[in-house]
């Protein structure tokens, strides 16, 4: 890949990763009618670990992280979210929402509400947050994503990268522990996909744990901990950075790579 | 093609200036080259359309305005004058008090006059770009405007629960236009003004707001103990009529259907199967169903079912029947509306952790409802015009008072110059509300592109 060179010439990222466990994933299953789209899956994620998740479409990599905020409802196992399991009471899923960010492929920015709305939103109406606070904090993360200068205009009025960022910075403002994105570059032009991947690792030198469905294999051997390959609904093999990619050891790993790697 | 410059040894791209098109492709006469002579067909078709409209305006032209007769005391003395070839407009004139106010006494005309002054200063403050609080404001004239107006509409014996509710309604109007004043003066709101004045503003968030209460109460209580003598003379919804009685019936459907559209669609969308079915059922009883026989059934059988001491009143019945049968039809549009929301944004909500109201309130309605207002308004233009049905269950609406014309002794037989009033009064009030309904949509929809 064209990024590898760069990637080769920046200095390894220090692990944030603890021994403590944010999610732990016992055994889940899930189904979409007929289809067996989650098989069995075990993962325990640590505070401050950055996972990259791939595999080929229909894995369920993407079901996966939508199960953690329960976007999705697992049909059987345990999902275990900062201590608190995920079942039926919307309590534990509001308190687990709160905590979780999640950022889109499609953005899903709202388009009726400015960038600064966007951000402030949420920490206003689901955390009380006084909204001068939440406009301060979120013009904060907006710098940090580099565009303060947007926060005035609606979200249709930016590029797909711009969007991206501000969905970050959304996510952000309300302080989140856990940061999950799901094919956040999936949906963008090839010169805008370089400004929204350097936000997120910015994002993970600050120590955030990170859940990534991504195919930015450059990325993957930037900042993962780990990188986790799905095919079947089922976790084929996870490793390091390193090993994942040097030494595969499932052919259907060797076969993934070899493709993605082609070009 | 990319304008490379050679010459120096790093290649630069320079993009092309825009050029201005074909001057014959714009303007006035580019656009009628391109509508209406593109070719000799269409050219024939736009001459032979011009002749058309013109044989038709002429004609309208000269029976309503040029032949016309404006004052006259019979339909004999306008025959006389000019026979069939113009119009009769004295008796459009004189019985103009009717076509507005029906029957109701001229003596008692300025309460009527009265109550949709107030509801138009009332609503008057979503026109003034600097006021803030609308919703409340625009909330508290549809929720409680209705006792006041209905009060100074019918009149009569006042109950303690109208009272207190007329007290709280003048009180909910004086403090929407002192806030209003106060808005429009410094750009404060009336709450900071009063916590201010009162010592308050140190105080935490969740106490400032009892000075507010109080002062709302207080003067409650003063309106309360100074309208406790008033009265108004009763006056029979019987004489009621005319447009007035159009505006009641329409204003009344279009204030409830909206909101109990929003409920209904949202609960046939549920996961709770009771309030599914429930709505399912309503909404679709009801679609199925023409309005005519809804209303016949609210006015000659629902008494039926009523214990005999309730004597229900014809126009309560009908206003009943129109809303029931305007809030199914809302429902289905306002479920068009909501499905046109991509569930990224329903799923953008619930990874922020907003709950279902908040979701639904603060992402996916503004949205909805902006993409429906063509639609939205399109009902209550339906509503307007479907409201002459009320004159089939004998209600004297703004139809059957300009039919009625025809009966009386000095106009008998006069049709089309009263219907030809009505035709252009119906064209301006739907006009008006289709023309706020697109200026609506630009100012809501300003700045936003959808992707």
């Amino acid at each position: 890949m064209s990024m590898d060179a760069q990637v080769e010439n920046i200095e390894s990222h220090k692990s944030t990763k603890s021994d403590e466990v944010v999610i732990e994933l016992l055994g889940v299953n899930k189904w979409y009618g007929e289809f067996h789209v989650l098989k069995d899956i075990d993962l325990s994620v640590y505070q401050g670990e950055k996972i990259v998740i791939c595999g080929p479409s229909g894995s369920g990599k993407s079901t996966l992280i939508r199960c953690i905020n329960r976007l999705e409802e697992h049909q059987g196992g345990d999902i275990i979210v900062n201590g608190v399991t995920l079942d039926n009471n919307l309590k534990n899923i509001d308190a687990i929402r709160s905590d979780v960010g999640m950022v889109f492929q499609s953005f899903n920015l709202f388009p009726h509400l400015t960038v600064l709305e966007n951000c402030t939103l949420a920490p206003i109406w689901v955390k009380q947050t006084p909204k001068a606070e939440a406009e301060e904090r979120a013009m904060e993360y907006l710098r940090r994503v580099k565009i303060p200068e947007q926060a005035s205009k609606y979200p249709g009025q930016l590029s797909g990268g711009q969007q991206q960022r501000v969905a970050i910075a959304r996510s952000l403002c309300m302080n989140p522990q856990i940061m999950l994105f799901d094919e956040p570059t999936s949906a963008l032009d090839p010169e805008m996909i370089s400004e929204v991947l350097d936000v997120m690792v910015e994002l993970a030198d600050s120590g955030m744990t990170m859940l990534v469905v991504t195919h930015e294999m450059g990325f993957a051997k930037r900042v993962a901990d780990r990188v986790i390959f799905m095919d079947y609904g089922e976790i084929v093999e996870q490793n390091t950075p390193e090993e994942f990619f040097n030494n595969p050891r499932s052919d259907r790993t060797k076969l993934f790579l070899s493709q993605i790697l082609a070009h | 093609m990319a304008n490379l410059d050679a010459s120096s040894s790093d290649v630069t791209f320079k993009p092309k200036p825009s050029l201005p098109p074909p001057p014959n492709t714009v303007g006035a006469i580019g656009w009628i080259r391109k509508n209406l002579f593109s070719s000799p067909l269409n050219a024939f078709l736009t001459i032979l359309s011009l002749y058309v409209i013109w044989v038709l305006v002429s004609n309208v032209f000269e029976w309503a305005i040029l032949n016309a007769v404006w004052e006259a005391e019979t339909r004999r003395e306008c025959l006389d004058k000019v026979g069939l070839a113009g119009a009769c407009w004295a008796g459009v004139t004189h019985w103009m008090k009717n076509f507005i106010y029906g029957r109701y006494p001229d003596a008692e005309v300025w309460r009527i006059n009265l109550g949709f002054g107030i509801l138009i200063l009332w609503m008057a403050p979503f026109w003034f770009p600097r006021v803030t609080g609308k919703i409340a404001i625009g909330a508290s004239a549809i929720l409680i405007s209705p006792f006041l107006l209905g009060y100074l509409f019918a009149g009569g014996e006042k109950g303690l629960f109208l009272q207190l509710m007329i007290s709280i309604a003048i009180t909910a109007f004086i403090f929407s236009w002192l806030h209003v004043l106060v808005c429009l003066s410094s750009g404060s709101t009336l709450r900071n003004v009063i916590v201010s004045a009162t010592g308050f503003a140190a105080k935490p968030d969740n106490v400032q707001k009892y000075p507010v209460i109080a002062l709302f109460v207080v003067l409650a209580v003063v309106v309360f103990a100074l309208q406790g003598g008033w009265q108004l003379e009763e006056q029979n919804t019987n004489l009621w009529g005319g447009l007035f009685v159009t505006l009641v019936i329409s204003g009344i459907g279009i204030a409830v259907s909206l909101p109990a559209g929003i409920v209904l669609a949202l609960g046939r969308r549920s996961k709770m199967p009771i309030i599914r079915v429930f709505c399912v059922a309503f909404i679709e009883l009801f679609r199925s169903v023409p309005l005519i026989t809804v209303l016949f059934m609210a006015v000659t059988m629902v008494p039926l079912f009523l214990p005999e001491a309730i004597n229900p009143v014809k126009i309560v019945q009908a206003i009943i029947a129109v809303c029931i049968f305007s809030s199914a039809y809302m429902a289905e549009t306002v479920r068009g509306g909501l499905q046109a929301i991509p569930k990224g944004q329903y799923e953008a909500a619930q990874a922020l952790g907003l709950s279902y109201w908040k979701m639904m309130t603060l992402i996916v309605m503004p949205q909805a409802l902006k993409l429906m207002i063509p639609n939205i308004v399109g009902s209550f233009i339906g509503l307007l015009k479907d409201t002459t049905l009320v004159s089939i269950v004998g209600l004297y609406d703004l139809l059957l008072m300009l039919k009625a014309v025809s009966q009386n002794p000095q106009w008998n037989g006069i049709h089309t110059e009263p219907l030809f009033f009505g035709a252009v009064l119906y064209f301006v009030l739907c006009f008006i509300m289709s023309k706020y309904s697109q200026h609506l949509e630009r100012t809501l929809g300003a700045g936003q592109v959808r992707k």
